[in-house]
């Protein structure tokens, strides 16, 4: 057999047994859109662990991750801060969420805004928010996907092809597995992701420069200044201290945001589940340290790659430097990472425009039979869009993930005021938000067409954060809700 | 839970996403070395390894009061 057929080989027989172990472990249960969207809210710690650890280990954090590493050095380094800023955030925010939609029987974030400001519109306007968003993030995993075929195809196989049919096969295993079936898989690629990326960022090193730390050293000689935040005038100048700072702060107050978040909030068990789990999940984030030296090793070995090119960076190595049975296995915890997380934001994403736009909005599929398969066609709606967007662009992983951020993050301040200041009302957060989308996707283009990443040396997502607190807290204070909320938590 | 309690366990789990974030400026060097490790990446790596323990402790102090 030659090296691309075993590659390949080992890459398709993972999926398939992966999927094959999820149908088993959820075949015996009756799938109404309880226990299809948010798993019947009976996960227990380890299966929700398992959940919110799964959306972490993405083809983002794989390949995307390294990617940055190699080719701007520090300005990575915040994706190591962000979901910790995150789980500090959601040990506050996280409990309260899942106690009102236990008892207001909530599925969605946009049913959350409709409890909260009694306002259908503004929850038509933050479930087609989420909806679209999703599209540049499932296309970051479709392009993650793209990447690994390639590469474990040596070059000689087409991958838009490849990456359609793994497509197809994820489209079909969301809506036959629905979110517990998801998160069982998660355990398969978990552990091998983990595995991969230990090898990436331990053996790898090891390999070329005896240790890790042999590494670092040879990293440091050969290019000064590539672990610091780069000075005026260097060439990545962009990615300076401010656009860090805000970058971490856009990305970890948007990270529960997502329309994947909600329905895995509401599927633990107790409040208590998920404080433990957002005490100890930081821990997870360390793995990150193993994708950078994953990333500053192909530096100094297959130096040369530029841009987007660069999330290919050890990948390369592997496939230069190991056997096809090693390539195929690091591939194929690759496109797990990639396909899992967009099985769970496609369920999400369709959920919510199925329950809160179609169902709420038009009165159309409203029965819990029509709903499940209008989730279902929705599914296969994004899954379509993202590979469009996949096939007439082209972009780094990380430019994708920030680009879905600026949009994400803008729903923050409706679910934060709306928990902890009853003067907040509907008008006071559409105006924040719709100011918030306006110009953070204003600033973002006019920053795309100028080829830069900053406006004022700040992230400019993060400035259309500010824009849209200021708007909601000047309007609340000016026009204060009347109405009592019905879901403010005791404390 | 008493406002006080409540900024007490607000002020704990601040501590270490305002070092990850606002303390960069005076943290984003190379040397010292920390076990081999330039300074910053040693800094970062630091504060998300001790987040659980201050997360703990605001927990603790939330439960106990």
């Amino acid at each position: 057999m030659s090296s691309q057929t075993i590659a390949l080989t080992i890459v398709g027989a993972v999926i398939l047994g992966t999927i094959l172990f999820a149908l088993t472990s959820v075949r015996r249960l009756k799938m109404d859109p309880q226990e299809y969207i948010v798993g019947g809210r009976s996960f227990g710690a380890l299966l929700l662990w398992i959940l919110l650890a799964g959306e972490i280990y993405t083809s983002f954090t794989f390949l995307g991750a390294a990617g940055w590493a190699y080719d701007k050095g520090a300005a990575a380094f915040y994706i190591l801060a962000y979901g910790t800023l995150a789980y500090c955030i959601g040990f506050f925010l996280l409990p309260p969420i899942w106690r009102i939609g236990k008892e207001r029987g909530l599925l969605t974030l946009a049913d959350l805004f409709i409890d909260r400001y009694d306002s259908k519109v503004l929850g038509i306007l933050v479930a087609a928010l989420q909806f679209f968003l999703v599209v540049p993030y499932v296309t970051l995993q479709l392009s993650g996907m793209q990447i690994l075929l390639g590469i474990a195809g040596y070059g000689g196989y087409n991958g838009t092809v490849a990456v359609s049919i793994a497509f197809v096969v994820m489209a079909l295993f969301v809506f036959t597995a629905g979110l517990r079936g998801t998160a069982w898989a998660s355990v398969i690629k978990d552990v091998l992701v983990l595995g991969a990326v230990l090898f990436a960022g331990i053996a790898l090193p090891a390999h070329f420069f005896g240790s890790p730390l042999g590494m670092i050293d040879r990293l440091l000689q050969t290019h000064p200044h590539w672990t610091i935040l780069p000075p005026p005038g260097h060439a990545n100048a962009s990615y300076t201290i401010p656009w860090f700072i805000t970058t971490i702060l856009l990305t970890g107050i948007g990270f529960f945001m997502g329309p994947a978040n909600a329905p895995a909030i509401y599927s633990a068990r107790s409040a208590e589940t998920l404080r433990r789990n957002m005490i100890f999940m930081p821990l997870y984030q360390l793995v990150l340290l193993f994708v950078f030296f994953a990333g500053f090793t192909a530096l100094m070995v297959h130096p040369g790659l530029k841009g987007h090119a660069s999330d290919q960076s050890f990948m390369l190595v592997v496939q230069r430097f190991y056997s096809a049975p090693v390539l195929g296995i690091v591939a194929a915890a690759g496109c797990l990472a990639a396909l899992l997380p967009a099985s769970t934001l496609l369920l999400g994403a369709a959920s919510v425009f199925s329950k809160n736009v179609l169902g709420d909005g038009f009165n159309i599929a409203t029965g819990d039979r029509e709903r499940t398969w209008a989730t279902r066609v929705l599914v296969l709606i994004i899954a379509a869009l993202a590979l469009v967007i996949w096939l007439r662009y082209t972009a780094s992983l990380v430019d994708l993930l920030l680009f879905y951020y600026v949009g994400i993050t803008q729903l923050a301040p409706g679910v934060i005021f709306g928990l902890v200041w009853r003067r907040v009302g509907p008008w006071a957060v559409g105006a924040g938000l719709l100011a918030g989308e306006i110009i953070g996707y204003s600033l973002t283009h006019w920053a795309a067409v100028h080829m830069v990443v900053t406006v004022w040396n700040v992230n400019p997502g993060f400035l259309a954060l500010v824009v849209n607190v200021a708007l909601c807290v000047l309007i609340a204070l000016a026009f204060p809700a009347k109405k009592k909320p019905a879901g403010v938590p005791a404390g | 839970m008493t406002p006080a309690a409540r900024f007490t366990q607000i002020a704990l789990a601040a501590i270490p996403p305002v070092m990850l974030t606002l303390a960069i400026p005076f943290v984003n060097r190379e040397e010292p070395r920390i076990l081999g490790f330039p300074f910053l990446l040693a800094w970062m790596v630091f504060w998300v390894a001790v987040t659980p323990l201050f997360l703990l402790a605001a927990n603790r102090y939330g439960r106990s009061t």
